[in-house]
């Protein structure tokens, strides 16, 4: 693991030098949240790398909402993918990106798309600094700092950053920007561990009340056929926000249509909470109750994305609880509720 | 770059034959090869319109031209039952896992279908075709709702002349002239039709059917891993990507489309 060190001056001038070769997606507050924004030099003051993840996810990035991938013969499209840097990826971010690649770069068939969006993308990630009230990392075997899938990462001091390289692609960039950055002292290295573990600890007393003694995959499990979920779900209003707000949800939909006289084929982000989504042609739905959808959800996160992925693939972002939900549900009050209701007899698969 | 999986391959309609009231068969010429084996689905495009998945009803081993039967159900298939012959469609595929018909090879085949369930299990009859020989037996049965809603009916009468070949139908109403069974296709599973400790059962119907017919062969003795469900899906991409298609950790498209029960049994309500 190779660190360096680069002070808040410097810092300022290095993402002018990122602007001169790259475009740059960077978190930036707006009314009194961090949204991740494409900024140009006279918005570098305003880039906020303290504080926690933004609102909206990284996926767009990478897996726009609706995009045109084929059409009915002729020329096909090209997935030729957009390059730029993104700064300010939180750990929980880079998890959800883990999970995307996973998704659409591995196994039999490879998404094009998505694989031109991301092999172009540098990723500067940081350590989060605070947390949101919502924010869970911790409970689902995640941290609030970047361990994995970043170019370099920024461990926020109080003048500058400790960076640490993570991929040659990131090496280039310090070696194209010598100057810049200076070797670490080992209180910044102190520093660093002390942050991350101070927020450890935040994040363990906020989340207090929702520590559950069961893996979560297990409490899913056991309660596949507990009628309880109904209770559970009973404010949801299928507004499917957490779908989208999701780091992780990819589910889409193929779109057929004309579009100037010649038939266009789109991937269009969709929505398991829907009521249409998973019906038949004949007008069979398997989960024609809302509960048997956001239950499914639940599943997709925290049980069936084992089998199929090796992980959970919820992240703890905290993005659809409470805020993200218009019916207000919070999901670790679901994952404690659930817990009580392990029915004794339950089978485990 | 990769090869787009999204990309559908152009393939003209040679030939439109009505089935029943509700199911046409199209019969279509890829322009680029393309071929599939018993069990596969494959994604038809109507230009502009969508795509549905369908398993193909022809012989698998004529790849020349594909043919699907196709119910009207929703809008796609609803205009595809309004083109001709000479026009165009999109296909991708095939996708998912095909019947293992050489695990069958010394064992007697119950084919158990229900209304436009009969499509694939056609393309599945015509591949056994060429295995009748080490075959035991086919125990054909199947039930449509009036006797004008069963497709193939010349050709059921061909199939009925196989060596070891045996197929009873049933309607849920009788219409006159009708001589045979009327009720549900449950109804003509009897003890006895095969030898269950040395068969295979292969299901395709709507959902409902294939409850009621699972239940059934559990009821006769049948092992859950000797059961074989062509399971209905809302399949979009095909390639397990976007996830329509989930049943459990299950992905229909690829791996399925046929499951065994004994696969799905512990996911509340597959159906």
């Amino acid at each position: 693991m190779t660190e360096h060190h680069i002070s808040s001056a410097n810092f300022g001038r290095f993402l002018e030098k990122l602007l001169d070769v790259s475009r740059l997606i960077a978190p930036v507050e707006e009314f009194g949240k961090p949204h991740f924004k494409e900024i140009s030099a006279r918005d570098i003051p305003d880039v906020r790398l303290a504080g926690y993840r933004t609102v909206e996810s990284l996926k767009t990035y990478f897996y726009p909402l609706i995009e045109k991938v084929s059409r009915y013969f002729g020329e096909d499209e090209s997935a030729r993918g957009e390059g730029f840097i993104i700064l300010g990826a939180r750990g929980c971010d880079l998890e959800g990106l883990e999970v995307l690649d996973k998704v659409f770069s591995e196994g039999d068939f490879q998404d094009p798309f998505y694989v031109a969006n991301r092999d172009k993308v540098t990723v500067i990630s940081a350590d989060c600094t605070d947390c949101a009230d919502t924010c869970f990392c911790t409970l689902v075997k995640g941290q609030p700092y970047p361990v994995k899938l970043f170019d370099l990462n920024l461990s926020p001091q109080k003048d500058g950053y400790v960076v640490e390289v993570g991929t040659p692609k990131g090496q280039a960039l310090i070696d194209s920007n010598k100057g810049l950055f200076s070797k670490v002292p080992k209180a910044f290295l102190d520093d660093k561990e002390n942050n991350r573990r101070r927020l450890g600890d935040l994040l363990m007393e906020k989340n207090r009340d929702f520590k559950t003694r069961l893996d979560l995959s297990e409490t899913h499990k056991r309660n596949l056929e507990n009628t309880a979920w109904k209770q559970l779900t009973k404010d949801c209003v299928e507004c499917s926000n957490c779908n989208y707000i999701c780091p992780t949800c990819s589910c889409f939909l193929l779109l057929d249509q004309e579009a100037d006289k010649q038939s266009e084929r789109y991937k269009v982000w969709d929505a398991c909470l829907k009521s249409g989504y998973a019906k038949v042609a004949g007008g069979a739905n398997p989960r024609g109750e809302l509960f048997m959808r956001l239950q499914n959800r639940y599943h997709c996160k925290f049980d069936y994305s084992f089998d199929r992925l090796g992980r959970f693939t919820c992240v703890g972002c905290g993005r659809c609880c409470l805020d993200g939900c218009a019916g207000r549900i919070d999901m670790r009050r679901v994952f404690v509720e659930l817990e009580k209701k392990v029915p004794l007899t339950a089978k485990l698969k | 770059m990769h090869e787009n999986p999204y990309r559908p391959i152009k393939a003209q309609i040679e030939k439109v034959i009505t089935e029943t009231p509700t199911i046409k068969t199209f019969v279509l010429r890829p322009g680029e090869p393309m071929s599939f084996l018993s069990g596969q689905f494959m994604q038809v495009g109507v230009p502009g319109m969508g795509e549905c998945p369908f398993t193909p009803s022809s012989d698998p081993k004529k790849t020349a031209t594909i043919e699907f039967s196709v119910m009207k159900a929703g809008a796609v298939t609803a205009r595809l039952h309004e083109m001709k012959a000479g026009e165009v469609l999109g296909l991708r595929g095939p996708y998912g896992k095909p019947y293992p018909i050489k695990d069958y090879h010394g064992k007697d085949v119950y084919v158990v279908g229900g209304g436009v369930g009969l499509a694939p299990l056609r393309a599945f009859l015509l591949a056994l075709r060429h295995e009748l020989d080490h075959l035991n037996k086919i125990e054909v049965r199947f039930g449509a709702r009036t006797p004008s809603d069963i497709s193939y009916q010349t050709q059921i009468e061909d199939w009925k002349k196989w060596k070891n070949t045996n197929i009873v139908m049933t309607v849920d109403a009788g219409a006159p002239g009708w001589k045979g069974n009327v009720g549900l296709v449950t109804t003509i599973l009897k003890d006895g039709d095969v030898d269950i400790k040395n068969s295979v059962a292969v299901v395709c119907g709507p959902p409902i059917m294939m409850k009621f017919v699972t239940k059934r062969l559990l009821d006769m003795g049948f092992a859950g891993k000797d059961i074989y469900l062509s399971m209905e899906k809302n399949m979009s991409c095909g390639i397990g990507k976007c996830f329509h298609c989930s049943l459990g950790s299950y992905f229909v498209c690829k791996d399925g489309p046929v499951f065994t029960w004994e696969q799905i049994k512990d996911i509340p309500d597959p159906w």
